[in-house]
């Protein structure tokens, strides 16, 4: 799968049925993956899986059958689906027409033929929503020079004094509930043996946050991921259990990887420390249970991250925030812990992906500028902090609130046997707004997200 | 504007006949089928006449006194230069005033007639939008329905997408003349073809395509045209034509035109002929049982013609075709990039007609087949070509044979009643060899293509005398003198070519040679500055003088503009009716014909789809 496409996507809409002419609810939750990348300009064939639902007459949890991806080409997408009906084998048979009179509506509108040995028995159309298509178009650039999964793999090999985590960040849209798994491995900087542990928050909305620490136990090397005390966080699968809370989770990615650092600092590991996100969002289907509560998540979004490094900075704070449409803004901002570099105003790493591209182009962009004089700037603080910054055309102001009441603090021990708190929130809000240089700077973009944007401070 | 006043100008009506007073609201219907800008021609020209009523009175023709009316006319109609703008009126008031004048004499209710043998049409927005077939048919005409036949029979998932809509044989009795007239026809009957002289073209848009409201008359392919095709052009299909030919005929009833029915019309035409001595007899005709309703180009209201809605498509329909009606193809739909080149897909259809549809995509639905007939028409294809990105064949749309006709009418002492009879009844074959083929053709009122000379009160002695009118058509076998431009609306050009004006020229001195054998005491002769000859010496003297630009052309057998031919460079088609460039698109209409069939067309259209279907039925 290192240079396949997947992707998914929820479709949804009504059908008539020709003989009674009755008018059902129609939900498609597919699957589609190839084992090519997509060529925009050529014909790509995909599988997709998912479950069908026709209210009253189909709920197959194991529909399976074709895509054919040819959006400028033959400027269609064709979905073929077979699925059983209280014993009928059913064809979905559809197709998207892309017109360039309309490109945004011919992509998202879906109309079908449901048949019955060849025999048509009902017509209907789906959508999908607009707002997925730009990480749908996305999946086009797919060519992926980094394999995720092998993003996921665990880097460390052997060397003290280094820390490595998985951590995915989620939230309910039904519930508005936010989610937090942290795994870390621990290489004691004095040579002791590593180990593994981490922990579990649930953030509902109204209620009081909760969450339960596993490990920490001997580390055993895992070779796609982290497993430890029954905790498992590899491609695909997050499960476990800690306390009162058991979780079980698939995670299907929806993007290209973000490095949030450069890339180089991912391969070498010279920077104290760098993060990287193996799918910049990624959907999240499954269940989790917490003592006052269960949580049925089904295409929630999300993201798994991964840092490998020395150890936490003496001040940081992180932002993942879903902006919606597929974009993604991600920031890491740190004050170093090594000499020399402590008395620096924090280093920002900022990377906002929109329609598919990454701005700033460059990562070490927003966290050394040109010279160091236009560097990003962070201003950390509880519960508010903010980011501002400007490269090429475009300027960024962000301000994220961690509401006291939503925010969990955690304790924890990095190699060098300091403690460090993070305080973490899972509802945070946060507010975005662009602006582009046309003679003067004009408004371009404003994202307010209400408890739905991932975020931490910490010190140590 | 108000037609009223010119109207009543143009029949000297003084408003109090029922039927004078209801026909400018009558023409008002008329217009509203028309393309725009035949519309506006007419308009134009209705305003250019109130125009020079103000100037010469000082008051619209509205508000005249039918005298002052009459004068003004007599006025304009005393200037030559003025009569083509006058003619572009009297057309469609004729029309709406025949049909009024009809309508008031109540025709007698016709007989229960036998249901139509069964179709199997779904209405576009009752189909569904996205489905898929073995093969598309684009038009329902004669080319389409006879692909469509074919392929069904052996085997294939057929889908036939009609722009027009299903109309039933018990329609057309319940139904005006005039009301058909505008729904049967494209543009309302009114498509010309641009040229000097300017030709009217009409062709038909319904289930069974302009053999719905085509004369019936049965023409085989003659031998040296075949031979023309095979060997001059390597149109490989016409070998075998004359096999396709018996096929069609027998599909279609085709047997000769009983005389009980005939009428005096053709009789006229008979007798003129036995007096010259000229080859002539009634016409092989598709319509058994024919009952001389005369109303073939409306509708044939007894079911008697075998248009292919009632022949040709049941058998396909009952081999498993279905007909998609109300339905436009937009555009064929290719994928490019495939191994070994382009290939059709399938075709887009707009939907017309469905309630609380939204104007938008939405009345769009697909149909994916992996072959794709095209039986559009010979105006049409070319368009349709085009917008499909498959009109880069330099010679696509060139080529038009148009089969121009001109018409004469004799007055005889005795009533004639043409519009009692069979409509096309009687062929005059003895110029034949020359390029002109003479049939009788009588049209209910104003619906033929013979125009009555004159304006105001001269026009209206015309039409009250029509019942001693005969009228002969002929047709000359012509160059491809045409063109069809355009991708969404259609243009076409025709420069009538000097040889063909000869032709015509001499068809109508031979028409009227005719008339007069057969006792016409005088020659009605189309010719707006020269409008009567009482004799041929009288009628040369006016050929002498005018030119092919003062006759009234009109044109009902276009042809040629997708060729086949074996010379890719000439030829947009390949023998077998390969489309050249794309895979999967096959053309089976009149475009294909490679040269004027010289002979009405719709039996050399049917064999022609006929083999090009065969060929691609592996068979
Ligand atoms: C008044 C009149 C009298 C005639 N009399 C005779 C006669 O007596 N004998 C004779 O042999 N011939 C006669 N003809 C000519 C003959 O009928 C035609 O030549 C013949 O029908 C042409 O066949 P076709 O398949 O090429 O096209 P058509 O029969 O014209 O069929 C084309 C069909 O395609 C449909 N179409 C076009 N564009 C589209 C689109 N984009 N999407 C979907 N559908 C589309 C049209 O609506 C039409 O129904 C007459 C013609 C006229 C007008």
């Amino acid at each position: 799968m290192s240079r396949g496409t997947r992707f998914r996507e929820t479709m949804t809409g009504s059908m008539r049925l020709t003989t009674s002419g009755r008018v059902s609810p129609v939900r498609l939750d597919l699957r589609a993956s190839a084992d090519h990348v997509l060529r925009p300009f050529g014909t790509t064939l995909a599988r997709v899986e998912g479950r069908v639902r026709v209210a009253g007459l189909a709920d197959d949890p194991a529909a399976s059958g074709e895509l054919e991806i040819s959006p400028l080409a033959a400027r269609r997408i064709r979905y073929r689906l077979a699925f059983t009906a209280g014993g009928r084998r059913l064809v979905l048979d559809g197709w998207k027409s892309i017109t360039p009179r309309h490109p945004v509506r011919s992509m998202t509108v879906l109309p079908f033929t449901l048949y019955e040995d060849d025999e048509p028995l009902g017509t209907g159309t789906l959508r999908f929503r607009a707002r997925a298509l730009p990480s749908f178009l996305a999946g086009f650039r797919f060519p992926r020079r980094e394999d995720p999964d092998a993003l996921t793999a665990a880097r460390w090999r052997g060397a003290p004094g280094r820390t490595e985590v998985w951590y995915t960040t989620v939230t309910d849209p039904a519930t508005g509930t936010g989610l937090w798994l942290h795994h870390e491995l621990t290489a004691p900087a004095d040579g002791s043996a590593a180990y593994a542990h981490g922990w579990a928050a649930v953030f509902p909305k109204g209620a009081p946050v909760r969450h339960a620490r596993f490990g920490p136990v001997p580390w055993k090397p895992e070779d796609r991921g982290f497993a430890a005390d029954g905790v498992r966080a590899v491609p695909g699968r997050l499960a476990g259990a800690a306390g009162a809370m058991n979780w079980d989770l698939t995670e299907q990615p929806e993007a290209a990887p973000l490095f949030t650092f450069p890339r180089w600092s991912w391969r070498r590991p010279l920077l104290p420390a760098a993060q990287i996100l193996p799918a910049a969002r990624a959907t999240y289907e499954g269940t989790v249970r917490y003592e006052d509560g269960t949580l049925e998540l089904t295409g929630a979004p999300g993201a798994s991250a991964r840092i490998y490094g020395h150890g936490n900075a003496r001040r940081w704070s992180w932002l993942h925030a879903d902006l919606g449409g597929g974009d993604v803004l991600e920031i890491v901002a740190a004050v170093s812990t090594r000499p020399g570099l402590r008395r620096l105003p924090p280093l920002v790493f900022l990377r906002l992906r929109r329609d598919g591209r990454t701005w700033p182009r460059r990562p070490e962009r927003s966290a050394i500028g040109w010279a160091g004089a236009l560097r990003f700037r962070a201003d950390i603080g509880l519960p508010t902090w903010t980011v501002t910054g400007r490269a090429g055309l475009r300027r960024i102001r962000v301000t994220v609130t961690q509401p006291e009441d939503r925010t969990l603090a955690l304790e924890y021990t990095d190699p060098d046997g300091a403690r460090a708190t993070c305080r973490n929130c899972e509802r945070a809000d946060a507010q975005v707004r662009l602006d582009r240089w046309w003679g003067r700077w004009r408004p371009e973009a404003d994202w307010r997200l209400d408890g739905t944007a991932h975020a931490e401070v910490g010190t140590r | 504007m108000s037609l009223d006043g010119l109207v009543a100008g143009l029949l000297a009506s003084d408003g109090t006949e029922e039927w004078a007073a209801r026909t400018p609201h009558r023409l008002e219907s008329l217009l509203s089928a028309m393309p725009l800008p035949s519309r506006a021609g007419i308009r134009a020209a209705a305003r250019a006449i109130d125009a020079y009523a103000l100037v010469r009175t000082g008051r619209r023709l509205g508000g005249l006194t039918p005298a002052e009316r009459e004068g003004v006319l007599a006025a304009l109609g005393a200037r030559p230069r003025l009569q083509p703008m006058l003619d572009v009126l009297k057309v469609p008031v004729l029309l709406a005033a025949g049909t009024e004048r009809l309508a008031g004499r109540a025709a007698p209710p016709t007989a229960p007639v036998p249901a139509d043998p069964p179709l199997d049409c779904t209405p576009a927005h009752a189909w569904p939008r996205r489905s898929t077939a073995d093969a598309v048919v684009i038009g329902s005409g004669a080319g389409g329905a006879m692909a469509a036949r074919t392929l069904a029979r052996a085997g294939a998932r057929v889908v036939v997408v009609e722009e027009g809509a299903h109309h039933s044989t018990a329609s057309f009795g319940r139904r005006a003349p005039l009301d058909r007239f505008t729904d049967l026809y494209r543009d309302g009957g009114a498509t010309i073809a641009l040229g000097d002289p300017p030709l009217l073209l009409p062709v038909g848009r319904a289930v069974g395509g302009t053999t719905v409201v085509n004369s019936g008359t049965c023409y085989r392919t003659p031998a040296h045209v075949l031979a023309r095709w095979t060997q001059q052009y390597g149109f490989a299909a016409a070998a075998q034509l004359d096999a396709f030919l018996d096929e069609a005929e027998r599909t279609l009833h085709v047997g000769p035109q009983s005389l009980d029915v005939l009428g005096a019309n053709g009789r006229i035409a008979l007798a003129g002929a036995a007096a010259l001595g000229w080859r002539a007899a009634p016409l092989r005709r598709n319509a058994p049982g024919c009952r001389g309703s005369c109303q073939c180009v409306v509708g044939c209201p007894t079911g008697a013609k075998q248009s292919v809605q009632l022949s040709v498509l049941p058998d396909a329909c009952a081999a498993g075709a279905r007909i998609v009606t109300g339905a436009r193809v937009l555009r064929i739909l290719v994928d490019p990039g495939r191994p070994g080149g382009p290939r059709a897909a399938g075709v887009r259809v707009a939907v017309s007609g469905g309630a609380g549809r939204r104007g938008d995509d939405s009345a769009e639905s697909e149909i994916l087949a992996p072959l794709v007939v095209v039986a559009a028409g010979a105006l049409q294809s070319p368009a349709l070509l085009r917008r499909s990105g498959l009109g880069r064949h330099p010679r696509l749309g060139r080529n038009l044979s148009v089969h121009p006709a001109t018409s004469v009418a004799g007055r005889f002492a005795e009533p004639v009643t043409a519009w009692e009879g069979v409509l096309q009844s009687v062929g005059v074959e003895e110029l034949h060899s020359r390029g002109v083929l003479i049939e009788a053709t009588a049209t209910p009122p104003g619906m033929g293509s013979f125009v009555l000379p004159g304006v105001g009160r001269e026009l209206r002695d015309e039409l009250e005398d029509a019942g001693r009118l005969a009228t002969l058509g002929a047709m000359v076998a012509d160059l491809p003198s045409g063109r069809v431009l355009g991708r969404d609306r259609v243009l076409v050009r025709y420069g009538l070519s000097p040889r063909d004006a000869d032709r015509l020229l001499h068809a109508v001195r031979a028409m009227a040679q005719l008339l007069f054998a057969a006792g016409a005491q005088e020659v009605l002769t189309g010719i707006p500055v020269a409008p009567r000859a009482r004799s041929v010496r009288e009628l040369d003297a006016i050929l002498g003088r005018v030119g092919p630009r003062q006759l009234h052309l009109s044109a009902y057998h276009p042809t040629g503009t997708v060729a086949a031919g074996a010379d890719p460079q000439r030829a947009p088609t390949d023998g077998t009716g390969r489309l050249r460039g794309v895979h999967g698109v096959v053309v089976a209409d009149g475009s294909l014909l490679p040269s004027c069939p010289e002979v009405n067309p719709q039996l050399s259209i049917m064999a022609a789809a006929l083999a090009v279907a065969e060929a691609h039925t592996g068979g």
